[in-house]
């Protein structure tokens, strides 16, 4: 409910109140309702004496559960970021339910901008130079799975930072316990073309490769476990799904 | 004449006895993050608050910038504007970046949870210091030649001068 309409609202059943008191003499039944985060605790009676509940002001900065949407909680991450497009779809499944999938699960995804830094940090040395983006929140985000256990992404193909091969970062949280820590690897071929592309240029060629690379490197099948699937071009963009597997 | 170019940080603590809507918010919104995010540094939940946290994981540090995130919506609501202190004609303080930190927080007990937005101005001109008080202006003095815009601020708890210039007179000409 909007706020303005709200007051209204409150304004019209504490102007009954008096009817109601007269109407309500003993069996009280409290019930308590949430709606998008304002909740309203009412007094209703069945024939005894009540009263109407105060209600107090929410606050004007209303967030978490509230009216306003956490803005991290975003299909599109970009927040002004270019780059090649890149949609990807994250799918999770549990391993001990014959690969059910999962609904309501949240799935966090961060990652660099195509020259390399994340939002968020401040003096992060890179190819650039020092830069701070202390505030900013672009290549963030967090989506909750559908019905088909899937969570949709609208970003760009990472750049990259010295010394990581191309990635994604992932938390996967379910009844905010953290269920999952990862992150995703991409295809060399891919991903050597998009950075050589015009946007990505002036970094060139990531020269940690996968294979090689401190998180991606001490396991062959983790790799290829953890590789997107992509189609797509650098004209076009890129779309991809991956499968979470959490074994719950 | 003038003395020097500085820059200012107010440092807005915030913990379970804040009052305000504002502080409420973040204070609610960032110990929820601090419960999601602080896992990933503690996977066996042996540890309860964030300085066992980053004793025992130095990674742990990025809480103070994954806290931030949740922070980020709220401040970008003061439209650059600090909430707390004025000058003494009651006028709010503009700012140019805030940073968040994480002071303490237990992952079982929210009324342990405290954090700082530390709000810093940008480079204002020092024109006199007049007892505790600061005679600044937001102006450069140098592309001015007749009177400047100033406003006069107190020297209190929790504000500090955190970059100090001095201007040599030979610049301003």
């Amino acid at each position: 409910m909007e706020r303005k309409n709200f007051l209204k609202t409150f304004a019209l059943v504490a102007a009954a109140g008096p009817m109601i008191l007269d109407g309500c003499k003993k069996d009280s039944i409290t019930n308590s309702t949430s709606t998008t985060g304002t909740t309203t605790t009412a007094t209703t009676t069945t024939g005894g004496s009540c009263t109407v509940t105060p209600t107090e002001e929410e606050g004007p900065y209303p967030y978490v559960g509230g009216e306003i949407t956490n803005p991290l909680n975003r299909v599109d991450v970009l927040g002004g970021q270019t780059g090649v497009p890149l949609a990807l779809s994250f799918v999770v499944v549990n391993t001990n339910d014959s690969c059910n999938v999962v609904t309501d699960a949240r799935v966090d995804i961060w990652h660099c901008n195509k020259d390399g830094y994340y939002s968020g940090y401040a003096n992060q040395p890179g190819l650039l130079g020092s830069k701070s983006y202390v505030g900013e929140t672009w290549l963030r985000g967090y989506q909750l799975t559908d019905a088909s256990g899937v969570a949709k992404f609208t970003t760009i193909y990472p750049g990259w930072y010295g010394g990581r091969a191309t990635h994604i970062h992932m938390e996967i949280f379910i009844n905010n316990v953290l269920k999952k820590m990862a992150q995703v690897a991409f295809s060399e071929t891919i991903s050597d073309a998009v950075h050589k592309s015009t946007l990505y240029s002036t970094h060139g060629v990531n020269p940690t490769r996968n294979a090689t690379d401190s998180v991606f490197g001490n396991s062959s099948t983790d790799l290829a476990n953890e590789t997107l699937t992509l189609a797509g071009s650098i004209t076009e963009g890129y779309t991809g799904t991956y499968t979470i597997g959490l074994a719950l | 004449m003038y003395k020097a170019k500085v820059k200012l940080v107010y440092k807005q603590v915030i913990d379970e006895t804040s009052e305000s809507s504002f502080e409420k918010a973040i204070f609610k919104a960032t110990y929820e993050e601090f419960l999601m995010k602080s896992q990933a540094y503690n996977p066996d939940g042996k540890f309860k608050t964030f300085n066992k946290l980053r004793e025992s994981d130095g990674r742990a540090n990025s809480l103070h910038y994954k806290l931030s995130f949740a922070a980020g919506h709220f401040i970008a609501q003061l439209n650059n504007k600090i909430p707390v202190i004025k000058d003494n004609l009651g006028n709010k303080l503009s700012f140019d970046t805030a940073h968040f930190e994480l002071i303490e927080s237990h992952t079982e007990d929210i009324s342990l949870h405290k954090l700082a937005i530390n709000y810093e101005t940008t480079e204002l001109t020092l024109v006199e210091l007049l007892g505790e008080y600061m005679l600044l202006t937001q102006e450069d003095p140098a592309d001015k030649e007749d009177a400047i815009d100033t406003f006069i601020l107190r020297m209190q708890p929790d504000l500090s001068i955190v970059s100090y210039q001095a201007i040599n007179e030979h610049t301003l000409t």
